[in-house]
């Protein structure tokens, strides 16, 4: 199942970025725990290096369906346990966005939980023009790009919104993964 | 670890119980966060999740606000020749700045700024390097510093210490401004001398200076603790951002009111909107004409504050005596001889204010394009008198989209808004610079303007603006310290060209291995009118390094030596060493200590930083971070001045620092131009200057007075027609639009190692932006994410170093006329943002891409008056050549506006 990407392009790669979430799912094919994979990026041109990554098995957990999605209506959820921090939101944006699934690419989730200083970020779901961001945190106003895999629009957190992975499989929609860390923890996953 | 390459990780490392812990604070912006070091041997485990288990001493998963370790906020360092392991976050205890370990995205990520050759710092300079054959070369520092040293010394010999020219950062650690200073001024004693954001050694805010106002007297309380707070371009989120958060904005949310000059409307100039704030969206250049509109509304109605007036302003008697400033012989004579400034206390500026038909309120609305509404409001909201005549409290701080548009007629004009409505030195009233980067100037000589030759209208020598002057080819040694200079001065394609001409397109070129031959041959460059440069800097800056260099030291900076400095409010503090500067870099001020003692200066000797900062400190004496009585108290304890510092970790102390001989205690200075605390017996005795400064402690006048003659503000005139000319003629004419520019919060202070380097920022931020109305945009056919074309071809930039005879002389409309002023062409490319967050008709692009520089296209047009550049005013065309990469892929950039609440 993992693809050689001996030939990919930067272009393709980046185009591929749909993406991180095949990245994840390449590798968690490859893995059953918690391991180190290598990865090259930007094969074939000067940035090209070899890089690991480290990748967690995560659990896979039925949060929604896809005819009950509401455009524009966020729906909230915790993943990956009941444990703290874990709360999280899927929402159909009618908008393309990077690691959309649906036919429309549209369907994202993301924690709530601030990767600054772990403000919540419940009911902070903006709609403007095409654009969609979570944000202002309460805290120290920080926005969250969700088009863009979570990135920082404006404000203080220094990592990414991490960005739940979904599957779809007929009308269910399954949680299957986190980019990033949620605040708070060391390990998404909790110990014990 | 971060890559070139954001892959967020979804792990991190927690420091064991046993890690060090070692104090610092950010290196970047002028807030200055407090931040710990964490730091254990690579072989040793890491902490475990339960609060026995880990240096924090709380349990993980951690909750809102505690302490969490980011996985970019862990990384691998030598410390003693041996890997380490670190985290650096901010400290959750400090009790200053940073309240509850709050951290803006910069701070945040500080730990990816250290040297580790598997990240994105892997082109760190390591070894001095020498142009041998085109390349620049790795060499040994004995080999660079002499050839440095025998080069120098001939072009001071032969062409005069101002053909030596030091450009160089005021701000990178007392130590280091010290000794480079002390080199260049009292040792080379050369004129030809400038900052990294200005041509000459000037004031930044002239108006503030000639009012007797500190640029920074409040302390980041005082900015709560108004009813009402003026903020004049700069939104104090977007930069400052810890001060916004954890000073203004609980302030904001009880109740304090805020008006806001600035054309754009970022995330904290919305928030502030949505809690009652009144953005005044003023045209680039216009603040002057709204401020006089301001106080004419003020005046009018005579809701000035009489008593604080009467109190605290000259009258006509005290202003004489040298505008307030002293004897005739001050630097400040020249502007009263023109007369141009100084009034006779309230009444005559009241008289001269309303004689001004500019400051018409429609006049002042029309040039700013603004809703005339808006000056009304804000005059009512800074100083109408409540119902029960009591006044509301109001401050006014300012930054550089303020004073870099019309830097004297502005800080004038914001001087005299400040006193007339009693701002300037009561708690909750305060007026202050907010500030850019951090403070950690201190002077080891003074400039020999007398050196100067150019000189303004009148009997005074004007600061040499080495820009021109090297312009004119006078500059034959150019030596460099942590500035880019070329791309961070105005309309820098034309300077670029300059250097070019004089380096690289020279015929003198180093071809041989025979270190006599290198010298002889840079000799001959100076003498055949070429000029030699040598550059200091923690990585190779293209073009000053990498094209234009004949030598480069590499430095050693943040966490690689123990250092001092102060924020914006005057809080020093120890930067602590933590780990080993790469390769064979050093700090600054051995490099030049090395230089010093090879041109045959004395005085150079030190072992160490500390011995540099111990030296420094009586220097210090009088000034706003006055620290000469930390290094008394340290040696009365049998400590040094650094060993004294480290005990004040995270919270430091405020300059100017006393020290309670009595008490045995150092005391900090809460604000200064404190009027109130000349009545606090108690807290002078407890400072132990109850009956004056006692010992070696020095009391200046600035603790509880203003910085005059007479110690009261000086009321000056603005006049909006030192500046009416350049602004008339560079306004957009035909396609054109005004071209501002600014930073923005994720690379603030910071793109001299972030933007290109750390993988998140870099995600975030990869080129250089322009943000565009949507009304602009349509009309040229520009959507977010196409690439286009910025260009004018009438960048003005002034050439000649001149000596002013006639009062106009350095008049914009004169220079043009005398053919002083030159028109060249630029062009910059950048991605472009539609957003209704810029105002109309103003295109607003990054300060500083150092690949894409936007001072390109601003004027190298210094301010009349003062000698600095505004680096806000220019005027440029704008057109799509294509799309950029951007546009249709999701994993870095944001089109998404700022102003989301």
């Amino acid at each position: 199942m993992k693809k050689d990407r001996s030939q990919q392009t930067t272009k393709e790669h980046s185009d591929c970025m749909i993406s991180r979430r095949k990245f994840l799912l390449y590798s968690s094919a490859t893995v059953a725990a918690t391991s180190v994979i290598s990865l090259n990026l930007f094969p074939g041109t000067a940035q090209a290096k070899e890089m690991k990554a480290q990748v967690t098995a995560y659990p896979r957990i039925k949060i929604a369906q896809m005819s009950q999605l509401k455009e524009n209506q966020p729906f909230d959820f915790q993943y990956p346990d009941k444990g703290p921090n874990s709360q999280a939101m899927i929402v159909k944006t009618g908008v393309k966005c990077g690691g959309g699934i649906g036919q429309g690419q549209d369907i994202v989730s993301f924690s709530y939980i601030c990767t600054h200083q772990g403000g919540p970020l419940i009911g902070q779901y903006k709609v403007v023009d095409e654009h969609r961001v979570l944000g202002q945190c309460p805290f120290h106003l920080s926005t969250f790009d969700m088009r863009r895999h979570g990135i920082i629009v404006s404000g203080q957190a220094y990592e990414s919104l991490p960005q739940v992975l979904l599957e779809v499989e007929g009308d269910d929609i399954y949680a299957v993964g986190i980019m990033g860390l949620l605040f708070g923890r060391t390990d998404n996953k909790l110990a014990g | 670890m971060t890559t070139n390459y954001y892959i967020p990780e979804d792990s991190s490392l927690l420091p064991p119980k046993d890690a060090e812990v070692i104090t610092t604070a950010c290196d970047y912006c002028v807030v200055a966060c407090g931040y710990n070091v964490y730091r254990w041997p690579l072989h040793k485990p890491s902490g475990g999740i339960k609060a026995d288990q880990n240096a924090f001493g709380i349990n993980f998963p951690s909750y809102a606000l505690q302490e969490w370790v980011a996985p970019a906020q862990h990384n691998v360092v030598m410390h003693e020749g041996q890997p380490y392991n670190v985290v650096i976050v901010p400290d959750k205890k400090t009790k200053a700045v940073n309240l509850n370990g709050d951290s803006s995205m910069r701070g945040g990520l500080i730990a990816q700024k250290v040297y580790n050759p598997a990240t994105g710092t892997r082109d760190r300079l390591t070894s001095p390097l020498m142009r041998i054959g085109g390349t620049l070369q790795p060499v040994s520092w004995e080999f660079a510093i002499e050839i440095a040293a025998a080069v120098g010394r001939h072009v001071i010999d032969t062409h005069g210490e101002n053909a030596y020219g030091v450009k160089t950062y005021s701000y990178q650690y007392i130590e280091n401004t010290y000794a480079i200073t002390k080199y260049a001024l009292r040792h080379v004693n050369t004129a030809n001398f400038s900052f990294h954001d200005t041509p000459s050694d000037v004031t930044s805010t002239p108006g503030f200076r000639d009012a007797g106002f500190d640029n920074f007297g409040p302390s980041y309380e005082d900015w709560g603790k108004a009813d009402v707070l003026m903020l004049c371009g700069t939104d104090p989120y977007e930069t400052k951002t810890i001060l916004f958060t954890q000073f203004m904005m609980p302030a904001i949310q009880r109740g304090m009111k805020t008006i806001i000059l600035n054309p754009r409307e970022t995330a904290g100039i919305a928030y502030m909107k949505k809690h009652g704030g009144l953005h005044l969206d003023v045209n680039p250049g216009s603040d002057n004409l709204v401020l006089g509109a301001i106080l004419r509304v003020i005046v009018e109605n005579n809701w000035q504050d009489q008593e604080w007036i009467d109190e605290w302003v000259n009258n006509k008697w005290e202003s004489s005596s040298g505008f307030g400033q002293g004897t005739r012989n001050t630097p400040w004579q020249w502007r009263t001889t023109w007369g141009k400034f100084q009034t006779d206390g309230y009444e005559d500026y009241k008289k001269w204010l309303l004689a001004q038909p500019e400051y018409s309120v429609k006049n002042a609305a029309k040039v700013a394009a603004i809703d005339p509404d808006k000056i009304y409001q804000a005059a009512q909201m800074l100083a109408k008198p409540n119902a029960d005549g009591s006044r509301k409290k109001a401050s006014i701080a300012i930054e550089k989209g303020f004073y870099w548009s019309n830097n004297t007629g502005n800080t004038n004009a914001i001087s005299s808004l400040a006193t007339v409505i009693g701002a300037g030195g009561r708690p909750g009233r305060v007026v202050g610079r907010l500030g850019g980067h951090q403070r950690g100037g201190q002077s080891g000589g003074k400039l020999p303007r007398n050196k100067s030759p150019e000189k303004v209208p009148g009997r005074r020598r004007r600061a040499l603006d080495t820009d021109r002057w090297t312009y004119s080819g006078h500059t034959r040694f150019a030596h460099v310290i942590g500035t880019t200079w070329i791309q961070s001065m105005s309309g820098s394609q034309g300077l670029l060209k300059k250097f070019w001409e004089l380096t690289s397109a020279n015929p003198h070129q180093v071809f041989s291995y025979d270190k006599q031959e290198i010298i002889d041959t840079l000799k001959a460059r100076a003498d055949s009118g070429g000029m030699v440069v040598i550059n200091q800097d923690i990585y190779l800056r293209d073009p000053i390094g990498a094209k234009f260099a004949d030598i480069v030291f590499p430095a050693a900076s943040w966490g690689e030596e123990d250092f001092m400095r102060a924020n914006g409010e005057r809080r020093l503090r120890l930067y602590q060493k933590f780990n080993d500067a790469p390769g064979d870099a050093k700090p600054d001020w051995w490099i030049i200590s090395q230089l010093a003692k090879k041109m045959g200066y004395d005085g150079f000797d030190w072992q160490n930083s500390n011995e540099v900062a111990e030296e420094a400190a009586r220097f210090s004496r009088g000034g706003r971070k006055d620290f000469n009585m930390v290094k008394v108290a340290a040696h009365a304890e049998g400590k040094t001045l650094h060993q004294k510092m480290r005990e004040f970790g995270t919270n430091g102390i405020q300059g100017p620092v006393f020290y309670n001989y009595d008490t045995k205690t150092l005391h900090g200075t809460e604000r200064l131009h404190d009027t109130e605390l000349a009545k606090n017996k108690e807290k002078l005795k407890e400072m132990g200057l109850e009956n004056g400064a006692q010992g070696a402690n020095v009391l200046t006048k600035k603790l509880t007075h203003f910085n005059s003659q007479t110690g009261k503000v000086n009321l000056q005139k603005h006049p909006w027609n030192l500046f009416s000319d350049f602004h008339e003629w560079l306004s957009p004419k035909e396609e054109e639009l005004w071209f501002s520019n600014g930073r923005i919060n994720e690379i603030w202070q910071s793109g001299f190692d972030d933007i290109e380097r750390r993988a998140y920022t870099a995600q975030r931020w990869p080129e250089n932006w322009v943000e565009i109305h949507p009304e602009d945009a349509k009309k040229r056919g520009i959507e977010s994410g196409d690439q286009v074309m910025m260009y004018s071809d009438r960048v003005a930039a002034f050439k000649d170093t001149l000596l002013g005879i006639d009062s106009q002389n350095f008049q914009f409309g004169e220079l043009l006329k005398r053919g002083h002023i030159e028109l060249s062409k630029a062009a910059v490319t950048a991605v472009a943002i539609v957003t209704p967050a810029v105002k109309v008709g103003v295109l607003y692009a990054n300060m500083l891409d150092m690949r894409q520089p936007s001072n390109s296209l601003t004027a190298r047009v210094v301010d009349n008056i003062s000698g600095n550049y505004n680096f806000k005013m220019g005027v440029a065309k704008i057109k799509k050549i294509g799309e950029s990469k951007y546009k249709h892929e999701y994993r870095s950039f944001s089109f998404a506006p700022r102003n989301i609440v």
